[in-house]
């Protein structure tokens, strides 16, 4: 009888060590994960391993649009997933238009119904190309605009759909550029480069252009273009002038950390403010678009880097917060309250055609985040050797303290 | 002569008289202590076997952060500690280990390669925090000069689950936890590649290899992977390996815990976390046969019930694996052992433990030249409830021979 006793005993003891193991992950109801990569996948369409790293990423209607990076030597793809059905429909390979491309990397800029990008080359030295993409429900129509910096990638890309321009960031020297689409008219600026300084300042700290580049550049309701350059600087493009600014606040730091500072991501709010992720520490900031003050609003989780923002149509703020060597973490901020809520490491199901049963997937390292036009869903796409895309509700999204 | 050369012959073409094996009992198992750890609390895959040295060597954790290693001498039966890690890999604190999980795998070189895993929520979720973990580390004990020799870790803050050799080249190969991340490791050069992460919420915990070299491990459609070690390649295999809607836990867990090797016939078994045996059949280059046996025990549920995190395959032609743990036991608070005859295809249970004796056993086809089966064992143990996250229990050597009596 001791022995059950003692037996029963250490049976509930392993379940309830076992519970504190448990961790509760958001997974709202309708939220999901399309398979976008499978190598070898038979009949179904996938993008192959090695490249298919989600580092583009837009809404369009039912329509989820990627651009992907692939490894050195390999070509990346468009990609179109359907979201009502749950499913990769289209995937172009980029060599079919322009060979020798290695990356999309820059994101996509919206003008009417065409995404704009820009691409990385494979080895050094060769120029990316601006491409102009469209996207009939059945396949891409890709147009190469060629290439508006002689050997340089471009890194970073926005677009004015009023102004009908694109911005971009080039790579590796780190050039503003401007691309009148009516014209074809390309303008560099060289204030943002990096300085042969600079390059010796980063070196102590063993950082490399791909580190300290704008990641990311955004167009705010005045049309000016906002982006971060070495050092830790946040500077606007002025339509109005066609001048670069540079202000006078920095990227918030941590102390001594400030090589690391330059801008992750960007989302516009409804109001024209101006909210950013650093990258360096994952600090989200706040620009006034009016005075131009730099506010730091502290940072959801303890990791660096913040890869992803966008508005939902509950007028909250979503993100992924953190990179390797941790995980990532989707967040929502309320913009009024300055409430953070950390909603932990997503995991949603992955719709796998052939499982009818739950198919849990976890997205640990997250390239980009949009949402829906409607607001109703934050789209993540994942940075990993076979990426999948990750869906979530926003009306899922608690509105306290989770769990 | 010609006439006693020709009966001889002959007599060689008359197969031997039938041999009725023994009923298996108790007296073909043999339990040993581990000493010298009064805190040891459990045993995983890391367990190996030296040919050169005729000795196995155990990994034994407290579950948190103190890992013994112990040497079982085979032909004197005696077991010693050898010591611990954090003292014999030069360990700070923060570099804490919560346990071995990968096997203990003898090298061409003749060295014991394994590697280490945080083990508990504070490696998952504490990561970089003061309190988080470091990395799991890839270790190479050196039987003859008795040095553990640490050849670098695997991805920051992720554990190395389990490792596989290729004895060809030398590469090591390994999967990481949680990102599930497959890794290539050359020591001689000190490289290490990240070929991707091949899977997400679940990690299968095993990899292993062929005589090329060649390394497998399972994507989350549980479709075999073969790293190719001829041509640097990763292949997938098109189909799935059999498994079913619901598996071991409250989701669709894919993947193979354990591996068996028949070496005379060139087929490695596998079970998976569905309770499926499998045959493969490894080549060179491509992806081999793969061949559903059936589930681990006769069962019309769906998926079978159990869980099987080891097997070995015996000298006489028999796969032997234990079914039970983790709270998944075919017979209430019983685990069994169960033999798997590849040539009838039945499969019957050899011997029943209570889970005092026997609460679950890992390890991977460790086998002496004597045919004596080497398995990490756990029992069932109030007194340890308070270590771990993995079940309140105790740790001890399992010695199993199928054919022989090896009672002490």
């Amino acid at each position: 009888m001791l022995n059950r006793l003692l037996l029963l005993s250490a049976a509930l003891l392993l379940c309830a060590a076992q519970a504190r193991a448990e961790y509760t992950f958001f997974t709202p109801e309708g939220a999901f994960a399309v398979e976008v990569s499978l190598e070898n996948p038979g009949p179904r369409l996938r993008l192959p391993i090695y490249r298919n790293r989600i580092t583009s990423l837009a809404a369009q209607g039912d329509w989820a649009i990627g651009g992907t990076t692939a490894q050195e030597g390999l070509s990346p793809f468009l990609f179109a997933v359907s979201l009502s059905a749950q499913e990769l429909k289209v995937a172009h390979d980029l060599t079919a238009d322009i060979p020798g491309q290695r990356a999309i990397r820059s994101g996509f800029g919206r003008v009417g119904e065409a995404l704009y990008a820009g691409t990385i080359a494979q080895g050094e030295g060769a120029g990316g190309h601006l491409i102009k993409t469209t996207f009939n429900g059945k396949e891409f129509a890709v147009e190469d605009l060629g290439i508006p910096l002689e050997g340089e990638g471009i890194f970073a890309l926005t677009a004015d759909p009023e102004r009908r321009m694109l911005y971009g960031i080039s790579f590796p020297h780190g050039k503003f550029f401007s691309y009148e689409i009516a014209s074809a008219r390309v303008k560099v600026f060289d204030e943002t480069a990096i300085t042969k300084e600079q390059h010796g300042y980063y070196h102590r700290y063993a950082l490399t252009d791909e580190d300290v580049l704008s990641r990311a550049l955004v167009v705010d309701k005045q049309g000016r273009v906002w982006g971060s350059r070495p050092v830790n600087r946040i500077f606007y493009y002025d339509p109005a002038t066609d001048k670069l600014v540079t202000i006078e606040e920095e990227l918030p730091t941590v102390w001594g950390r400030r090589p690391l500072g330059r801008a992750d991501s960007w989302a516009v709010a409804p109001d024209g403010t101006i909210y950013g992720g650093n990258a360096g520490d994952g600090q989200l900031f706040r620009i006034d678009p009016v005075s131009l003050r730099v506010s730091n609003l502290g940072k959801p989780i303890m990791s660096p880097r913040m890869p992803g923002l966008a508005f939902g149509a509950d007028g909250r703020l979503y993100g992924i917060a953190g990179a390797l060597p941790g995980y990532a973490h989707f967040f929502v901020y309320n913009t009024a309250s300055g409430d953070y809520i950390d909603l932990g490491n997503p995991r949603v199901p992955l719709i796998v055609p052939e499982v009818d049963s739950e198919f849990p997937w976890r997205g640990f390292q997250i390239a980009t985040v949009t949402a829906t036009r409607d607001g109703k869903y934050i789209l993540l796409g994942e940075d990993e050797s076979l990426s999948q895309l990750i869906v979530l509700p926003v009306d899922g999204a608690p509105a306290q303290q989770w769990p | 002569m010609k006439l006693l050369l020709t009966l001889m012959a002959l007599a060689a073409l008359v197969p031997p008289p039938a041999v009725t094996a023994a009923p298996i009992t108790m007296n073909n198992v043999r339990f040993v202590e581990y000493p010298d750890f009064p805190d040891a609390h459990s045993t995983w895959r890391s367990i190996g076997y030296s040919t050169r040295q005729n000795k196995v060597y155990i990994g034994v954790t407290n579950h948190r952060d103190k890992v013994g290693l112990f040497e079982y001498d085979v032909p004197t039966r005696a077991i010693r500690l050898l010591g611990f890690l954090p003292e014999l890999a030069h360990l700070r604190p923060w570099q804490w280990q919560g346990k071995v999980h990968s096997q203990i795998l003898e090298g061409a070189d003749g060295k014991m390669y394994f590697a280490t895993d945080g083990g508990e929520s504070r490696e998952e979720y504490l990561m970089n925090h003061p309190q988080g973990y470091y990395s799991g580390l890839l270790l190479r004990w050196d039987p003859r000069a008795e040095i553990l020799e640490q050849l670098g870790t695997g991805l920051p803050n992720e554990s190395i689950k389990d490792i596989a050799l290729d004895n060809v080249g030398g590469l090591v190969y390994g999967v990481s936890y949680p990102s599930v991340h497959l890794l290539l490791f050359d020591p001689g050069s000190n490289y290490l590649r990240d070929l991707g992460r091949v899977g997400s919420d679940h990690v299968p915990r095993c990899i292993f290899s062929d005589r090329w070299g060649n390394a497998y491990y399972v994507d989350w459609r549980q479709r075999l992977i073969k790293y190719e070690r001829d041509t640097g390649r990763l292949l997938f295999s098109e189909q799935s390996i059999q498994w079913f809607p619901g598996t071991t836990g409250e989701q669709i867990i894919t993947g193979i815990p354990t591996y068996a090797t028949d070496t005379e016939l060139g087929i490695i078994y596998l079970i998976t976390y569905s309770n499926m045996l499998v045959a493969f059949r490894p080549q060179r280059r491509g992806i081999g046969e793969i061949e559903i046996l059936g589930p681990t025990v006769d069962s019309d549920k769906t998926p079978p019930p159990g869980y099987s995190p080891n097997s070995a395959f015996a000298d006489n032609g028999k796969l032997y694996y234990f079914v039970g743990g983790h709270n998944r036991y075919v017979v209430k608070d019983t685990t069994l052992l169960m033999e798997f005859d590849p040539v009838t295809g039945k499969r019957r249970v050899a011997l029943k433990f209570p889970l005092d004796v026997v609460s679950e056993v890992t390890g991977c086809d460790v086998k002496d030249a004597q045919g004596n089966l080497y398995i990490c064992g756990r029992r069932r143990a109030a007194d340890a409830q308070d270590m771990g996250e993995s079940g309140a229990s105790r740790p001890f050597l399992l010695i199993f021979n199928p054919d022989k009596d090896i009672r002490e």
